[in-house]
């Protein structure tokens, strides 16, 4: 696998996306969704089911392959962590929803005959109705969603967050505590609409 | 909520977060003012917060949380796709692949002897090879394939060809009731039907001493074509004896199932009974109390029960009564006492048998069906205080009518709803005059007058069709004293192509099913009106009783939908229906109109009516 074609051309999507091309980031983001989905895919395999993944590795590792590291800004590291915070969401989702007909979550521990009935996992059910919530966060108010998506999809710590989004880790903290539970009353269905 | 809101909300949380107690109340108190549900929406969301936290919500990542489901991909473990698409296994062939669950995998399968698809389960074969896990297979297939009852998951057949064990089941293509509950907050007339399928359920598995121990919405499958309701997952379930030799839950999985998983789902624990919650010994009982716990939820659009960890919420289970149904929902008393009584801390002091509940349940969705059809009669724009069946309103492309031809015979409300109530308790006085080889169809208009598009006069009710004025709105009711299949359809004025609209059955009228018992009422639309379409012309609308469903017309109900407003958008299919009406409307139906209603009669066992409505 040659990578330094691939490195130089994505720091360069990088660096577009980041002066404002929207069209960039278009480019990027397949090249990006391939390399996470790959590593995570092949992180998982290896570790088995029931472990933990760690996603801020797995971006990293993502980073380290497809970035440019010569020419590496914190700016373009920042821009990074936020797409692949959107990529991990939109992986996650896809796979969830795959799963959705498929089976049910979990409980291998035990015999469950309506399994082979097509019954929504939990987990994955889960998953999707969260991705639901935080969209109509999104219209209400995009910042907040877009720390729910930084930290919780793209593992990301708040001061990383305060970075990628220019504001204080004051805010990020208050962010994230507002949209939890605005999110946790659209899921446990005490919100009303 | 509007974003505006959402600002107004967010300021007020963002600094009231940072104070306690007294001071945070007072800080929202002083920042909403007079502004009631502002503040009801700050306090709830600072309640949602200090929940969130304790339960752990969002705790950690995304991908911590469903990271399994990254390698459960078909390519992601290759070896484990047994069967392809297309392959002959027994008698089965597989049409597609369902996906790879802990015990195997699920294909979706045709059975070509019998014809029809079903949900294959291939077992794994070190499953297979496990003797301790194949007994409690082969235990849990005796059992639901003992329940023969259409409430519960039918087993067709567990077996084995070529070395792999096997077992076939009823597919459903459904959502689970927690799916149904996340999208929309149920009817108080869906709750009772969905309870009342449950309750039939459980009675047959009572019945035959199975005790289910494992009874919440995720377990309550609800078919998307007629939404009848299906109850999974007995592999919790225990034979038992008698009540006597009860069940212990320790020796049982139950208790390994009873965790509380990290991450963002809520444990199952919350509709366990203080018996199961306690360990101890648990019978038929136990299923009654989840019932309860799941109205509950149902009604309240929360769990009775659910504290920040599990353990508060056991204690609540233990000690704690719920805040009561009628102060956090409008509903009649009598479900509350329903479910107060289901939720009794002490065994004995709940229902004893899941028919007795079933009894209870039956009668009050038989009052309120009543009291229903009583209140929209007399008041239909000051909907009762139980609003039973109040589904979304006719689609405006719905067209409608009117005009024509006969004498009018007007009734005040109050003596037509009477007259309802009283004929309603006496249903056997019809029923048993009518022979087998005859269709009996009677049918009457509610009309109600607008004004300025508001409701205006009392409604009034008619034999049939009077010469209506442009600011009339109408209803239809029908009804037979004999079971049957009706389809009503509305058939625009004359035009090239026949076009029909589907008004019955329809996804919000008997929940799809042509199906309809004796004496039940069918009204159209249920809660709103008709308007009459702008369009001059005669309409008409047929009406079609058959003792058997009619597969011509059944093919229509697809386009029952709000998607098309119910018009039929395929020309064959119009063609069909079509020529069904008017090749079987030549055999006309005796006519006996009288002063409150209509009332048709057919030899044979099809009856076929075009109502006809002019407007102008």
């Amino acid at each position: 696998m040659t990578r330094t074609p691939r490195q130089h051309e994505i720091t360069q999507l990088l660096a577009e996306w980041r002066e404002g091309n929207q069209s960039a980031l278009d480019e990027l983001y397949p090249l990006v969704y391939d390399e996470l989905h790959r590593l995570a895919r092949r992180y998982m395999s290896r570790e088995r089911k029931g472990h933990t993944l760690q996603t801020t590795a797995l971006i990293n590792e993502a980073y380290v392959r497809l970035v440019d590291q010569k020419n590496v800004q914190w700016a373009n590291r920042s821009h990074f962590f936020a797409i692949s915070a959107q990529i991990m969401r939109r992986i996650l989702i896809d796979h969830a929803r795959r799963h959705a007909y498929a089976k049910r979550g979990g409980g291998a521990k035990q015999v469950s005959l309506e399994e082979a009935a097509a019954i929504v996992p939990n987990q994955s059910a889960e998953l999707l109705r969260l991705d639901e919530a935080l969209k109509s966060l999104a219209e209400l108010d995009p910042r907040r969603s877009q720390v729910v998506e930084l930290r919780y999809f793209g593992g990301l710590n708040n001061e990383e967050i305060a970075g990628v989004l220019h504001v204080s880790e004051n805010t990020v903290t208050r962010d994230w505590n507002m949209a939890r539970a605005w999110l946790y009353q659209q899921l446990t269905g005490s919100g009303a609409n | 909520m509007t974003p505006e809101r959402w600002q107004q909300v967010s300021r007020i949380f963002k600094s009231a977060i940072e104070l306690d107690g007294e001071a945070r109340a007072a800080y929202v108190a002083g920042q909403c003012g007079a502004d009631n549900s502002l503040r009801a929406e700050v306090e709830k969301l600072l309640d949602s917060h200090r929940q969130a936290s304790s339960a752990n919500f969002m705790k950690g990542v995304a991908a911590e949380y469903v990271a399994s489901l990254l390698v459960d991909d078909k390519d992601a473990e290759p070896e484990q796709r047994t069967l392809i698409k297309g392959q002959q296994f027994g008698s089965y062939v597989i049409l597609d692949s369902l996906g790879v669950g802990g015990m195997g995998e699920v294909y979706l399968a045709r059975d070509s002897r019998l014809d029809r698809t079903v949900a294959l389960k291939v077992l794994s074969p070190d499953i297979s090879r496990d003797q301790r896990r194949m007994q409690r297979f082969r235990q849990e297939a005796k059992v639901a394939s003992s329940l023969n009852q259409p409430n519960i998951l039918t087993v067709y057949e567990f077996g084995e060809v070529d070395g792999l064990t096997f077992i076939a089941t009823e597919f459903i293509d459904g959502e689970t009731l927690r799916e149904y509950l996340h999208k929309k907050k149920l009817k108080l007339a869906e709750i009772l039907d969905i309870t009342i399928q449950v309750l039939a359920a459980l009675d047959a598995a009572h019945e035959a001493r199975i005790v289910h121990r494992d009874i919440k919405p995720e377990n309550v499958m609800i078919r998307r074509r007629d939404r009848v309701v299906k109850v999974l997952d007995f592999g919790l379930a225990k034979v038992t004896e008698k009540r006597a030799s009860m069940l212990s839950v320790e020796e049982s999985e139950a208790a390994t199932e009873f965790k509380t998983a990290p991450g963002i789902i809520m444990g199952t624990i919350n509709y366990m009974s203080p018996e199961q919650a306690q360990a101890g010994q648990i019978d038929e009982r136990t299923d009654i109390w989840s019932t309860g716990v799941m109205i509950y939820e149902m009604v309240a659009g929360k769990m009775p029960f659910s504290g920040a960890t599990s353990s508060h919420t056991i204690v609540q289970i233990l000690e704690k009564d719920p805040p009561l149904l009628t102060r956090v929902a409008q509903v009649p008393a009598e479900l509350e006492r329903i479910v107060m009584k289901a939720m009794a801390k002490s065994p004995d002091e709940r229902y004893q048998t899941a028919k007795d509940m079933l009894i209870d349940l039956r009668a009050l969705r038989k009052r309120l069906d009543v009291e229903a059809e009583i209140g929209r009669t007399s008041s239909p724009t000051t909907p009762s205080a139980v609003v039973i069946n109040e589904t979304a309103q006719r689609p405006q492309k719905t067209r409608i009518l009117v005009i024509a031809l006969i004498g009018m015979a007007v009734v005040t409300a109050a003596i037509f709803g009477i007259n309802i109530w009283r004929s309603r308790n006496n249903p056997t006085v019809n029923t048993a005059t009518v022979p087998a080889a005859e269709r009996t169809l009677t049918y009457w208009i509610t009309v109600q007058k607008f004004k300025d598009n508001k409701p205006y006069q009392d409604p009034f009710t008619l034999a049939g069709e009077i010469n209506f004025e442009a600011n009339y709105q109408i209803r239809l009711n029908v009804r037979s004293p004999q079971a049957g299949h009706l389809y009503i359809f509305n058939e625009g004025p004359a035009s090239a192509q026949p076009e029909f609209v589907v008004l019955f059955p329809s996804s919000t009228a008997n929940r799809g099913s042509s199906s309809l018992a004796a004496s039940q009422l069918v009204q159209i639309p249920e809660q709103s009106w008709f308007k009459f379409d702008t369009q001059q012309g005669v309409e008409k609308v047929w009406l079609v009783f058959s003792q058997d469903g009619e597969a011509a017309l059944e093919m229509a109900k697809a386009f029952a939908s709000s998607q098309t407003g119910g018009l039929i958008t395929d020309p064959d299919l119009n063609n069909t229906v079509h020529n069904f009406l008017s090749s079987n409307s030549a055999a006309k139906p005796e006519v006996e109109k009288g002063d409150r209603l209509t009332t048709l009669k057919s030899t044979g066992k099809l009856l076929v009516w075009p109502i006809k409505l002019e407007h102008h």
